[in-house]
């Protein structure tokens, strides 16, 4: 048979367009290249927490695990690459690709094999590289420059975070969450909105009219969160999430009809380490009692901190309690390993008519339910472990990335650079989408709220609210 | 329960997609002046308006896609294409009832490659190149294309590349699906055009060469020819088809490594060293059998032998030679093939080559578990322990093959009464080869079925191609309480 039988220049001409055209199909729709490789080790809460988010932020990633059942759950749900390997192994973290890793984030329960893990990341080629520690003593700045000279970038410590927060959240009566910026300069407050607040019933437009140094920027109803119209009005049960500068603060409190009492007395639940480092946070200043079921730990909390009371006995027991004088108290944390125990024993706390209450709800599924129950503050370590690594995800221009808890939204601290989009115009004129709120900003040392005629200067601090259906649009002003 | 306004939407979607497809099957008509061309373009817009009223009205879907409903789409897919692919067949008249038609489609979309068609080369172009082209589509997947050319799944398709692409490990390339899906496009239509190229080279028409290597690909079988591969008298065109047979049935996830330079992991996969082998194997037992029992050259025999047997077991089907007409046990050597299938991960069908080397591994173990009673004795599989887990998911699989296949068998037999014919065509179209035994054999095929026989075998290339599980789940009645 002869090669190459006839065809005519149109019927090859026609073939070949008709392959190209197949390979143009799909090169069209390639893939964005600002897409991160992201390699986690740790299969555990904050690793598969961590996972899902930056997975649904469209970003690369892979995550290891010496569990194989662990990541088979997850490899139905999540867009992600999984593999079966140990973090301190050569040969598994190469299979992981992680020569063009972006990010490297070990958080496996354990520090060594993390900080272990991360030095091989850094000498196979990941670019930066995160570990989850459990001893405060590396976040000493001595500390920290020998573990980075080793290869490990960043430290986290979820405990000692949880614990930061949860002591905020005490000393700061009457409000939900608070998210401080530049060392305070401007701040969040989100302020759960009751029948005795001035402002109940009110739209939006009338609080932007005669408060313009606070701004109402997003509020949570009905374990939703929403950015609200100006035609909307402020409801009964609502948390509404304010910006303001610090000297607006107070004028916040009377809108919202908090009364600011002084606290002096803490009943904390649990002798977990978060409790622990609760403590060290809250400092001498206040009367802490704590209440631990396990006698060893007992005796652990009592010699380590001089000025705490330590009873030893089951914190669900009502009468323990009483005899404690928990109606005494100006407020009262739950930080044992139970979430139940802690959402029920603050249901409980608040019945008695205390104001200031804490819990700590590791299970996610509970937060939803836990928000609508009435206990006050809720902490989730994980939440909080994963948006301070997510800020990592989001290039150097963000300095600060804080997660709401019970709600998916995210309030960012983002540099404007020289000759970024949103250093053009005003806010008025540049018509953000409408999942994005700029909240304020912070130019030197003076802290503004944002207004529609504000001009964001190159070098400006910008606090930017977001749902996250638009994180990803929020780069694209930056830029 | 099950959320109907995304399911609808996902399948207009999918539905666009092949009024596209078909669009490329009329261009090809016009290309060689069809009558046919008008006919393409008529179902095209059939499946583009309804696929379009379908995402209309629900333009307001939950994005969440259960397992479920992973199940049920992918299930409804297939049957839905099948649907709208046999309208062009119908409305031209080349194939003039919808039994007739349904069961060609089908047996198209799901690589089987069995015919009713009694006179191919009648066919206009157009059609013919349909004809292909719902195997090329069907090949890699209809749910794996979406993903690398539609972003609207998001979190979603992970459940539909799941229940579609079920195997018993499932391995990506990337991170992201939608990457992995194009990577694999990417290297089945490279394979597709370097196939098309060299059978063009050894002889054949252009456009024979696509449609063969289309068919290929998808290991389908589809040929545009009556006689089948044996038309063109060429060792050159056997050798050519045998050698992208053989990689079509490999796991593209071990192509795209070897094309990437990781040689090291083709030849350290158990799961190819076992396909090779059991291929030899085989060849060596027909080459042998064919040089006793005929008078065919060594050369020939070689090649007959290599040519059937990799055909059979990658379930592409095509035939150089009636396999029928050789001594008994050489056919029913080569019957047995009709139960390995390709590689997992590949574009073959059957039982898979993993399955069947953990289900060996596993009965062998098991005396040895019976003589050390309280040894522990782990299948091992690319040196890592098979879970329990994925052991008895393959038994499972299995078990209810074997049950499906002498079920049908024995129910075939009510409109074809002859075992050998009825056994051979409930096995190849289960394992979506395209040829059987008996009446059904590569010299004949199944115009003469009865029609309830027809829809019974396309049912079964239905089950075969999405690996049972994801159909017979929706028997269940566990799949449709609250």
């Amino acid at each position: 048979m002869k090669p190459f039988s006839k065809a005519s220049k149109k019927e090859k001409f026609t073939w070949i367009l008709l392959f190209l055209s197949f390979t143009l199909f799909l090169l069209t729709s390639i893939d964005r290249q600002d897409r991160m490789r992201v390699v986690i080790v740790g299969a555990g809460e904050v690793g598969t927490h961590l996972a899902k988010m930056l997975s649904n932020e469209d970003h690369d990633i892979v995550l290891m695990d010496d569990d194989t059942e662990k990541l088979r759950k997850l490899t139905g749900q999540v867009d992600l690459l999984t593999v079966t390997g140990y973090a301190t192994s050569f040969r598994d973290l190469k299979e992981t690709g992680i020569s063009k890793a972006d990010l490297f984030i070990a958080v496996t329960p354990y520090e060594e094999r993390n900080i272990m893990a991360c030095i091989l990341a850094r000498d196979l080629g990941a670019l930066r590289t995160v570990a989850r520690i459990n001893n405060g003593e590396y976040l000493l700045d001595k500390c920290k420059e020998k573990l980075r000279n080793l290869g490990v970038d960043e430290l986290i410590y979820p405990e000692s975070l949880a614990g930061k927060e949860i002591a905020s959240s005490v000393k700061q009566v009457g409000t939900r969450q608070l998210i401080e910026f530049s060392g305070g300069k401007l701040i969040l407050m989100g302020i759960k909105i009751r029948e005795n607040a001035p402002i109940l019933n009110k739209q939006f437009e009338e609080l932007a009219q005669i408060e313009t140094e606070l701004r109402a920027v997003a509020i949570n109803r009905a374990s939703s969160t929403i950015i609200p119209h100006g035609k909307d009005y402020v409801r009964n049960g609502d948390i509404v999430f304010f910006f303001a500068t610090r000297a607006y603060q107070n004028r916040i409190f009377e809108l919202t009809g908090k009364e600011i009492f002084p606290v002096r007395n803490i009943m904390i639940l649990g002798g977990s380490r978060i409790a622990q480092k609760t403590i060290e946070r809250l400092g001498d200043h206040y009367n802490i009692k704590v209440i631990e079921s396990d006698k060893a730990r007992s005796q652990e909390i009592a010699d380590r901190f001089e000025n705490v009371l330590v009873i030893n006995g089951d914190g669900r027991n009502l009468d323990l309690l009483k005899e404690e004088r928990i109606e005494r108290m100006d407020a009262f944390v739950a930080v044992t390993g139970n979430s139940e125990t802690n959402i029920l024993s603050c249901h409980m706390a608040k019945k008695l008519g205390i104001k200031r209450t804490v819990a700590e709800v590791e299970n996610i599924d509970f937060m939803g339910i836990a928000e609508s129950m009435d206990i006050g503050s809720l902490i989730n370590k994980k939440l909080i472990a994963a948006s301070y690594i997510y800020k990592y995800t989001l290039g150097a221009e963000v300095a600060q990335a804080k997660c709401l808890t019970a709600s998916d939204a995210e309030v960012f601290e983002f540099i404007a650079k020289e000759g970024s989009k949103i250093t053009n115009m005003t806010l008025r004129d540049l018509s953000l989408p409408t999942d994005i709120t700029i909240g304020g900003i912070i130019r030197g040392t003076n802290a503004y709220i944002a207004k529609g005629d504000t001009l964001i200067q190159p070098g400006d601090k910008v606090v930017v609210f977001a749902l996250p259906s638009a994180i990803r649009k929020l780069e694209k002003y930056f830029k | 329960m099950f959320n109907v306004r995304l399911i609808l939407k996902i399948l207009g979607f999918l539905l666009i997609i092949e009024g596209f497809s078909m669009l490329v099957a009329m261009a090809v008509a016009f290309l060689y002046h069809g009558p046919d061309g008008m006919t393409l373009l008529q179902t095209a817009s059939v499946c583009m308006v309804t696929g379009g009223i379908a995402v209309s009205l629900t333009r307001k879907a939950g994005k969440t896609i259960s397992k479920n409903d992973g199940f049920l789409i992918v299930s409804l897919v297939w049957i839905i294409f099948s649907f709208f692919g046999s309208l062009p067949f119908l409305i031209d008249g080349s194939i003039p009832t919808i039994t007739d038609a349904f069961f060609e489609t089908m047996s198209g979309f799901t690589t089987t490659g069995a015919s009713i068609l009694n006179d191919i080369e009648a066919l206009p172009h157009g059609l013919l190149f349909w004809r292909s082209m719902t195997q090329w589509l069907g090949g890699m997947g209809i749910i794996v294309l979406s993903l690398a050319v539609l972003p609207v799944f998001g979190i979603g398709g992970m459940q539909l590349f799941a229940a579609e692409v079920p195997g018993p490990v499932t391995d990506k390339l990337n991170p992201k699906i939608s990457q992995t899906a194009k990577n694999l496009w990417a290297i089945y239509i490279l394979f597709t055009a370097m196939e098309t190229i060299l059978l063009w080279a050894g002889g054949m028409d252009l456009f024979d060469a696509v449609n063969h290597s289309f068919t290929t690909m998808a290991t389908g079988g589809y040929s545009t020819k009556q006689a089948s591969v044996a038309y063109w008298d060429s060792p050159y065109i056997h050798y050519v088809i045998t050698l992208f047979m053989f990689i079509a049935g490999a796991n593209f996830t071990l192509t795209y490594s070897a094309l990437t330079g990781k040689f090291e992991r083709v030849y350290k996969d158990e799961e190819f060293k076992y396909y090779v082998l059991f291929a030899a194997v085989f060849t060596v037992v027909i080459f042998g059998g064919l040089l006793t029992t005929t008078e065919l050259q060594a050369e020939h025999a070689l090649r007959d032998a290599l040519f059937q047997v990799v055909s059979v077991m990658t379930t592409t089907g095509y035939a150089t030679t009636d396999y029928m007409v050789w001594t008994p046990i050489l056919t029913y050597v080569l019957f047995a093939l009709f139960f390995f299938g390709g590689c997992a991960g590949s574009t073959g069908g059957g039982i898979k080559i993993m399955r069947i080397v953990v289900l060996l591994k596993n009965s062998y173990y098991e005396l040895r578990r019976i003589l050390h009673s309280s040894a522990v004795i782990p299948v091992r599989l690319n040196r890592r322990a098979v879970s329990d887990q994925i052991i008895t998911n393959v038994l499972a699989f299995f078990m209810i093959y074997l049950l499906i296949f002498f079920i049908s068998s024995i129910a075939l037999t009510i409109v074809e009464p002859d075992l050998e014919s009825a056994m051979g065509a409930v096995a190849t179209s289960l394992g979506n080869i395209g040829p059987g035994l008996g009446d059904f054999g590569p010299a004949f095929n199944f115009y003469e079925l009865h029609p309830a026989g027809k829809w019974l075998l396309a049912f079964l290339m239905l089950l075969g191609r999405l690996e049972l599980f994801t159909v017979l789940v929706l028997f269940a009645p566990a799949f449709w309480k609250k």
